[in-house]
């Protein structure tokens, strides 16, 4: 009889074993069916217990993931001398297992270390230089070499550079980090070119710089045109090719009507036929003793200079003396 | 400014019946509560580095997410890879169902992508390689460039708690 084994055996009662026998059924945990039909002829002398409430939940064993088998990190397999440039060959956001550096990054929680590679999301956010080692960047312009000539002879100095390249043209590309490729900006093309590489005489200069007004730089005497208004840098280049031609040619050109330029239209004051050159006849003819050349000429050059370059200091100061000199007073 | 700050409160104490009616009469100046995590009675709360960082350490101890060159100067298409950031962060986190442990991080190099993420190893390698090809080429379609998923896999998300608060 299973109640005088149970017994026998010592310690484990009738009810402990039928609660150990239904906890097995709820856990469907196989029991053999003559043992449980002994049990339940057995439950039946008792009365039966009323359940209002339903059972209470019975915690299931919370199931094991699968763990994963998972390949040793690779800086393992790695040799001390391997090729870098062969295990990062293009930027790459950090990957912990296959830089074989001890790094860490960011700032320490209190008590703690600085947080390490493994699991680092900061270390993944900034870029990295990985694949631009000193042996890669070597390797790379050694490779760049065969595609490169060297400087042509003759034009090492700048002034050489003027001399047999006069014009300049500038023009910009743009890149963005985006799937399009086109920015507007890069169909401006700007062209700058000096005035004395234009051999142009004098009425030729005044007529150009008429004609470019605020384009041409004193300082410099440097012609820029900047071209912007068709849609391609190319349509650009040959438009400004084009004014530079029509410049050059319309202003070695000289117009039936630009004998009608006045005193008023001209840029510079001139002195030939001027009063003050009116006035200083008189004076010199009825001055008895001879002016002498250079106080004349030295006068001449600072009237020219007071209207030119305006009214200041020395300019005034030069006035004065070379009137005195004139006059006979200094 | 905070000295500047004045509220009334009308109605009755709050002890009465619990109803307040405030107002302001100069501008509201409320605390700051972007990106904020509140303390826990017995530090259960596992923050991840960059949980712990406020919003204010961005650029001191905490990095950008999101890499690209539309803010810069005279950038272009800004707006467009603000909404494309946006669509690539709830992809990712939908298609890797409770598997990234950290921020989906987006580079922009020329005209391709970079996506990285820290993901839990919870589903096979195999799977793992499916998604990341499956998000690559879809991405791709989607966005009009080349898609680069750069993942790193932990084995648990415990590895990257930072600190409990």
């Amino acid at each position: 009889d299973i109640e005088d084994k149970m017994l026998k055996l010592g310690g484990v009662t009738p009810r402990l074993y039928s609660q150990v026998l239904r906890l097995a059924a709820s856990c469907n945990i196989h029991t053999t069916l003559s043992t449980f039909s002994e049990l339940k002829a057995e439950e039946n002398e008792e009365f039966r217990t009323l359940e209002l409430r339903s059972k209470k939940f019975v915690r299931q064993p919370a199931r094991v993931m699968k763990s994963h088998n998972v390949v040793p990190p690779r800086y393992k397999r790695q040799k001390v001398d391997q090729d870098w440039g062969n295990v990062w060959p293009a930027a790459r956001t950090f990957h912990p297992a296959s830089v074989p550096l001890p790094v860490r990054q960011g700032y320490p929680a209190s008590g703690q270390v600085t947080p390490d590679k493994w699991g680092n999301a900061e270390l993944m956010k900034i870029p990295n230089f990985l694949h631009l080692t000193p042996p890669v960047i070597k390797r790379q312009c050694e490779a760049l070499k065969k595609f490169c000539t060297p400087w042509p002879s003759g034009i090492e100095t700048a002034a050489e550079q003027e001399k047999y390249f006069p014009v300049m043209v500038s023009k910009s590309t743009y890149l963005h980090s985006s799937p399009t490729l086109r920015d507007q900006k890069a169909r401006i093309v700007t062209l700058r070119v000096s005035l004395k590489s234009l051999d142009l005489d004098d009425h030729g200069r005044d007529k150009l710089l008429r004609l470019v007004k605020n384009r041409h730089d004193p300082t410099t005497d440097c012609l820029t045109i900047v071209a912007d208004r068709c849609p391609l840098s190319q349509q650009n280049y040959d438009y400004c090719f084009y004014l530079l031609t029509v410049l050059y040619n319309e202003s070695m050109k000289t117009e039936p009507w630009e004998h009608e330029k006045e005193v008023a239209d001209r840029e510079r004051y001139i002195w030939e036929g001027s009063p003050s050159q009116a006035a200083l006849q008189a004076i010199i003819d009825s001055n008895e003793d001879s002016t002498p050349e250079e106080v004349i000429e030295e006068y001449k050059k600072v009237v020219i200079d007071l209207h030119n370059e305006g009214e200041d200091e020395p300019t005034l100061s030069r006035y004065r003396d070379s009137v005195m000199k004139l006059v006979g007073l200094a | 400014s905070w000295r500047a700050c004045s509220s009334l409160r009308l109605g009755h104490s709050l002890f009465s019946n619990g109803l307040l009616r405030g107002l302001h009469t100069t501008q509201a100046a409320h605390k700051a509560q972007a990106g904020r995590y509140r303390v826990t009675r017995n530090r259960s709360k596992p923050l991840t580095y960059e949980m712990a960082n406020q919003p204010c350490q961005i650029a001191h101890r905490k990095s950008w997410n999101s890499w690209n060159t539309t803010s810069l100067y005279e950038g272009l298409r800004e707006p467009e890879t603000v909404v494309d950031d946006i669509f690539i962060r709830k992809f990712m986190t939908g298609t890797w169902h409770n598997l990234f442990v950290s921020e989906v991080i987006i580079k922009r190099q020329h005209n391709m992508i970079r996506i990285a993420g820290i993901v839990q190893r919870k589903i096979a390698a195999r799977k793992m390689y499916f998604l990341i090809g499956y998000c690559e080429e879809l991405l791709s379609y989607w966005l009009k460039c080349p898609v680069k998923l750069e993942l790193q896999t932990v084995p648990d998300k415990k590895d990257v708690v930072y600190k409990y608060i």
